[in-house]
């Protein structure tokens, strides 16, 4: 890239102010100026919601409160409250399971699309792009056209299968407790696997080629190369991979809401979901602040975690 | 180009590897992309059509009747539609006047603290959306921003100002310190340098920055849910939500109303393809 502007030899430099206690005010001016407006919206916006959403399950809230105020302080009861009910630990199973599954389909699919992607041929990027479609197009978007192939009697997935002799009539995936978690994992997985694809191809060009150079010298299989190079050698950009689609997951609302809105029965309902309806539906926001609040927890964690583990590295 | 350019590539059988990969390659995009072609398919389908056992996997013939009757004559779309632009639009140029000044400090000062404002930048991008939508709903509700343009602005706002710093930082690391520092020489103030040569130099990033945003609040749901409880201000994403229930079966006109929602992220693809690409990755691994 060009530099813009080359720096002119010719003008005399002008002498800088030099007095101490006014430089020294002005050289901490600037950067609050230029960064305290971020700062502070982030502040307001983000850290003080969730503060405040935190206090919240401390409090006996409902729609009154909210509407008029005068919350009462109730301690841990709405903690109690939550861990002593089975609704509240079975969304927390069900977002493990449609967490570990989603993640683990994610990074397969994500790994096998890099690795055909990988040598260059001509439109591969062009290829590459399309399939990041999937993760851009918005979620009303994907759940609906998942709903539609996915239709117990005129989908085009249960076409295919009576094609294939797998079913024989009408067979409604998002009516069945099972069928419905793998249907939600499946359309999670094909949001997410593009962006899996583009972290690990980007780790994939980062593995020096005489590794393989001397595999292949060393009359090394295919396989052999894949195991004992790419897959070790792609161990670091994997971890952050799953880490990354694991919260990403973990958080996600939009795709079972839209798909199953949490049922059949509960099946899909995800702590996010669980939530969701606890404050909106029942307009619970005290019980709801306890669901988010765990929900938070292990994001945040594992963030925590991943940059930490980011920085030893880049500065070793 | 021959063979003897890359002389470790030259092999027949290396070339026919080569030929099979591309071929299986351009096989998954073609699977891979089956819902998104399913669903134009299935939008240029006449009523009936929709319901062919088996389905035809090609509209014949193709028919607008979907597009004319459900997106063009339906006046909630068009507004959602308004709604949908005017809210990312807003979250675009509020995210970009907050978040290129400091990307800009980040990047450009030496003092304390710059690590710790980076972290922060870092792990709310981690926040559920769910978390925020809750209190926002709560303290909103309180300062009138429940229902309208400024409260989801400002929700969107909330998660794409901390992916755009994080986006914009790099650009600005490498802006050569010389230039801005021959620039205050000539007498430059800091936001002069910042605008006169930070700026054009970072239009990569900023291109990236405003495309990012534009998507993200384009395509959001959980703010628009929360936040906008009346028709007249609720984005394209809630109004297409809500009509589901409404169409029932009517495919061909829920595909339509899909697609034209989908529109504007696969044309800012097609166009702008590079700059996307770098921002949805950037974001979270160049901390």
């Amino acid at each position: 890239m060009a530099v813009a502007v080359p720096p002119r030899a010719d003008a005399p430099p002008r002498p800088v102010p030099t007095g101490r206690g006014r430089g020294r005010a002005r050289r901490l001016l600037a950067p609050l100026l230029f960064t305290a407006p971020a700062v502070l919206f982030v502040g307001a916006t983000v850290v003080y919601p969730l503060l405040y959403s935190v206090l919240q399950s401390f409090f006996d809230i409902g729609l009154r409160e909210v509407v008029q105020g005068g919350a009462q302080w109730v301690g841990l009861d709405n903690y109690a409250d939550q861990f002593a009910r089975p609704r509240f630990w079975d969304s927390f199973g069900v977002s493990v399971v449609y967490t570990v599954a989603s993640v683990a389909l994610t990074f397969a699919i994500g790994l096998g699309l890099a690795l055909l992607l990988r040598r260059p041929f001509r439109g591969r990027d062009v290829l590459r792009a399309l399939i990041l479609v999937a993760w851009v197009l918005p979620t009303v978007v994907s759940a609906n056209v998942w709903r539609w192939l996915l239709d117990g009697s005129y989908g085009l997935l249960n076409a295919m299968l009576r094609a294939l002799g797998l079913i024989d009539g009408d067979l409604f995936w998002l009516g069945r407790p099972g069928a419905a978690v793998a249907a939600v994992v499946f359309a999670t997985a094909w949001s997410f696997a593009p962006f899996a694809m583009i972290l690990l191809a980007a780790g994939l060009e980062g593995i020096p080629k005489r590794l393989y150079e001397a595999a292949r010298i060393d009359g090394a299989s295919p396989w052999r190369q894949f195991r004992h190079i790419t897959l070790p050698q792609l161990r670091p950009v994997s971890l952050a991979a799953l880490l990354l689609v694991f919260i990403y997951t973990f958080k996600n609302f939009d795709t079972i809401f839209l798909m199953t809105a949490g049922g059949p029965g509960g099946a899909t309902a995800t702590l996010p979901v669980y939530a969701y309806n606890e404050a909106f539906e029942f307009s619970r926001f005290d019980t709801a602040s306890v669901a988010t609040t765990v929900l938070m927890i292990v994001p945040i964690a594992l963030s925590l975690f991943y940059f930490r583990a980011l920085r030893k590295e880049r500065d070793a | 180009m021959t063979a003897t350019h890359t002389p470790a590539t030259g092999s027949r059988r290396d070339r026919l590897t080569r030929r099979w990969l591309a071929t299986a390659g351009v096989l998954a995009a073609a699977v891979y992309l089956v819902p998104v072609y399913w669903m134009v398919v299935t939008s240029l389908k006449a009523g009936d059509a929709v319901f062919r056992v088996p389905p035809d996997l090609v509209p014949l013939p193709p028919t607008v009747e979907s597009y004319t009757r459900a997106v063009f004559s339906d006046p909630d779309i068009a507004r959602g539609l308004a709604n949908s632009a005017v809210i990312a639009v807003g979250t675009t140029v509020l995210t970009l006047l907050i978040a290129l000044p400091a990307a800009y400090g980040l990047a450009k000062f030496k003092v304390r603290g710059i690590g710790a404002v980076m972290m922060l930048m870092l792990i709310v991008q981690m926040v559920p959306s769910v978390n925020l939508a809750l209190p926002m709903f709560v303290l909103f509700s309180g300062a009138g921003l429940v229902d309208s343009y400024a409260g989801l602005i400002i929700a969107n706002c909330a998660l794409a100002v901390p992916l755009a710093v994080t986006i914009l930082r790099p650009y600005f690391l490498s802006v050569p310190e010389e230039v801005v520092e021959a620039a205050k020489m000539d007498g430059c103030s800091e936001l002069a340098s910042f605008v006169r040569i930070a700026l054009p130099v970072s239009v990569p990033g900023i291109v990236t920055v405003a495309v990012v945003s534009f998507l993200g609040a384009w395509g959001e749901f959980v703010f628009g849910l929360s936040l906008a409880t009346s028709e007249g201000i609720q984005p394209v994403t809630i109004v297409l939500a809500e009509i589901t229930n409404e169409f029932g079966v009517r495919w061909n006109d829920l595909m339509a109303v899909s697609a034209v929602v989908a529109l504007p992220v696969i044309a800012a693809f097609v166009f702008l393809q590079r700059y996307i690409v770098a921002g949805l990755t950037d974001g979270a691994t160049k901390a």
